[in-house]
């Protein structure tokens, strides 16, 4: 089959690779008929996640049609049609049967290697480095889903795949930032990143009982995506625009209830600090760049909530806890606990309250997609979302 | 709470914090110490399954090789006894090993048998606090010898780690019936140096099956 392939830092390849098999009772193999770029691929394409090996197939945004199924998946058939979660899930252990799926004990073969850098190791992630499981990802002709009787979600309606595919991932990750940001009704709150994520985020919050939102980010085609789902949008980029100031005189000087940081370890920044975590990360003296992070902790109002569905892998310096303890802040983040949310986002999607195929910007080819990694982290070519067809020849 | 073993697996008598068991009149009691050409590990999991399934899962000797690295075979040679094979980078390892305490629900100690292997160990299953499941503790002695050669420690699984990764297919495998893997799957050219991640990262370990 043909795959798409990390062969390096800011070096991927569309490879043909052997066709994946069932390798263990709960397996399924599923033929993917629409895939995705998620931004998070991006920290994989500039090296930021350590453990990656040359020849990992990429992609954990995917669905498809069930073409085999191991002798213990009982719920699942060959034809059934399935959007399946990025994170991988036994359903048994304690913290499965807690629903924090994310942190599944009993997903990740490589799970010392996470132990060794975090203390305690998290659930299996499809196609997102060794220390996340090393399974082979989804931007890809065909690929094996582990413990298929508990993740994948049966599409049983006639909707398009554009518009369920994000639930495996970004709609329910934008959801949980908007439910970790514990929003009351009528509460102000402050995204900062305009991507897929964001947008989900954005959507979700006003869903959840927001009054405002405040959409923050650079690129004229984001914001314009933020704008025209009801937000109220800052150029950070605007030499005339501080993003605090901004935050205090669209808040009456209370600062946001809720603010949510959908941007990460590679944050960018119009200010000094971002040369300053530039020059530090380069030195190895820092991994992330949490100039947004910062910004959040400073912007949110006391006693208001931080959600953090941005992606951080290491050490972080000069976050100003002073200020997060000294306005009693509460903070919540993590992986998403995608098998929450799918049934219930899909019930909203097939009532009409939301349409997420509205981000994407692109339908491309597997061939097209390594052009593609370059275009979207160059931020060129108005990107909002990538989405991948792994049976097309030839450019939509 | 927990139980302090008051005798040995191995041969000489065992210091009392030596034990698999963690509180001692209420106290926490740290791991033993390497000393001596004398190696410990003590590990713990949190298992959903009833500690009378987990005591049987790990007395039947002869399922051994479904969840321990390694273990080509398992052969019960009398009530308390069997043979051990050990297959490890074209190397095998042969040893005898015997059961010394075998508590049903509860516990299990056992040590080998002169041989290739010098190693002992001792299982203790408990009720977590709370009614979360069932604490599994392992506490396993080695001393170095050809199962631990330097070569194996720096390229292979070192004994402990070996120890630590047992317990956890031993987990998964009460839990969910199977192993997580991915030996097997499709991926482009790992190149030079991703076959050196690979190997650091224990990826050429073969991951037991519960199909074996």
């Amino acid at each position: 089959m043909k795959a798409v392939c990390w062969m390096g830092k800011s070096k991927v390849e569309t490879l043909t690779v052997a066709d994946p098999q069932l390798l263990n009772p709960h397996d399924a193999i599923v033929k993917i008929t629409r895939t995705a770029i998620c931004g998070s691929d991006l920290h994989l394409y500039d090296g930021y996640i350590p453990t990656m090996e040359s020849g990992d197939i990429l992609g954990h945004e995917f669905m498809g049609i069930v073409e085999e199924v191991g002798k213990d998946v009982t719920n699942l058939r060959r034809g059934d049609r399935v959007v399946v979660p990025f994170t991988i899930a036994c359903g048994n252990c304690l913290f499965c049967k807690k629903k924090i799926w994310a942190a599944c004990d009993n997903s990740n073969p490589n799970a010392h290697l996470m132990e060794a850098a975090y203390g305690y190791s998290g659930s299996g992630l499809f196609g997102y480095s060794h220390m996340m499981g090393g399974y082979a990802g989804g931007q890809a002709q065909y690929v094996r889903v582990p413990f298929a009787n508990v993740g994948p979600l049966k599409i049983e309606s006639d909707l398009p795949d554009e518009k369920v595919l994000f639930l495996s991932d970004i709609f329910p990750t934008g959801y949980m930032a908007a439910e970790n940001a514990q929003i009351q009704a009528g509460d102000t709150v402050a995204v900062w990143g305009c991507g897929p994520v964001g947008q989900f985020a954005i959507a979700s919050a006003f869903m959840l009982g927001a009054a405002r939102v405040i959409a923050i980010d650079r690129l004229p085609e984001r914001l314009d995506l933020a704008r025209a789902i009801g937000a109220i949008t800052v150029d950070y980029s605007d030499q005339d625009v501080s993003v605090l100031t901004a935050l205090r005189d669209l808040t009456a000087g209370i600062g946001p209830d809720a603010c949510i940081e959908a941007v990460g370890l590679e944050a960018h920044s119009a200010e000094l600090q971002g040369t300053y975590d530039k020059i530090k990360v380069a030195l190895l003296m820092e991994t992330d760049r949490p100039s947004v992070l910062r910004q959040a902790i400073q912007a949110v109002r006391k006693g208001g909530t931080l959600s953090i569905p941005g992606v951080y892998g290491g050490l972080l310096d000069k976050v100003p806890f002073g200020a997060a303890f000294g306005k009693g802040i509460t903070m919540k983040m993590g992986q998403t606990n995608m098998h929450n949310y799918m049934k219930p986002l899909l019930h909203r999607i097939e009532q009409g309250q939301i349409d997420p195929s509205y981000i994407i910007s692109h339908l491309i080819t597997l061939e097209q997609a390594p052009e593609m990694y370059k275009v979207w982290r160059d931020k060129k070519e108005s990107v909002t979302k990538i989405v991948i067809d792994p049976w097309a020849e030839t450019a939509a | 709470m927990s139980q302090v073993l008051k005798e040995k697996p191995h041969a000489e008598e065992v210091p009392i914090t030596g034990a698999a068991g963690m509180i001692l009149d209420g106290r926490y009691s740290p791991p033993p110490e390497d000393k001596d050409g004398k190696l410990w590990v003590r590990t713990s999991t949190l298992i959903q399954t009833p500690p009378q399934d987990l005591y049987e899962l790990w007395r039947n000797v002869d399922l051994a090789p479904k969840w321990q690295e390694q273990i080509s075979q398992v052969v019960s040679t009398g009530k308390d006894t069997s043979h051990w094979v050990k297959e490890s980078d074209g190397e095998t390892i042969e040893w005898e090993s015997e059961v010394l305490a075998d508590e049903p629900g509860k516990r299990i100690a056992w040590r080998s048998l002169g041989s290739e292997s010098d190693n002992a160990g001792e299982v203790i299953f408990e009720d977590a606090p709370g009614d979360r499941g069932t604490m599994v503790t392992v506490l396993q002695e080695f001393r170095m010898g050809k199962l631990a050669s330097a070569w194996e420690t720096f390229v292979g699984r070192n004994p402990k780690q070996a120890v630590i990764e047992n317990l956890r297919h031993f987990k998964a495998l009460a839990e969910t019936g199977e192993i997580p893997r991915t030996e097997g799957q499709p991926h482009g050219d790992r190149g030079v140096v991703g076959k050196v991640k690979a190997a650091t990262y224990g990826e050429t370990i073969p991951t037991p099956s519960s199909s074996k």
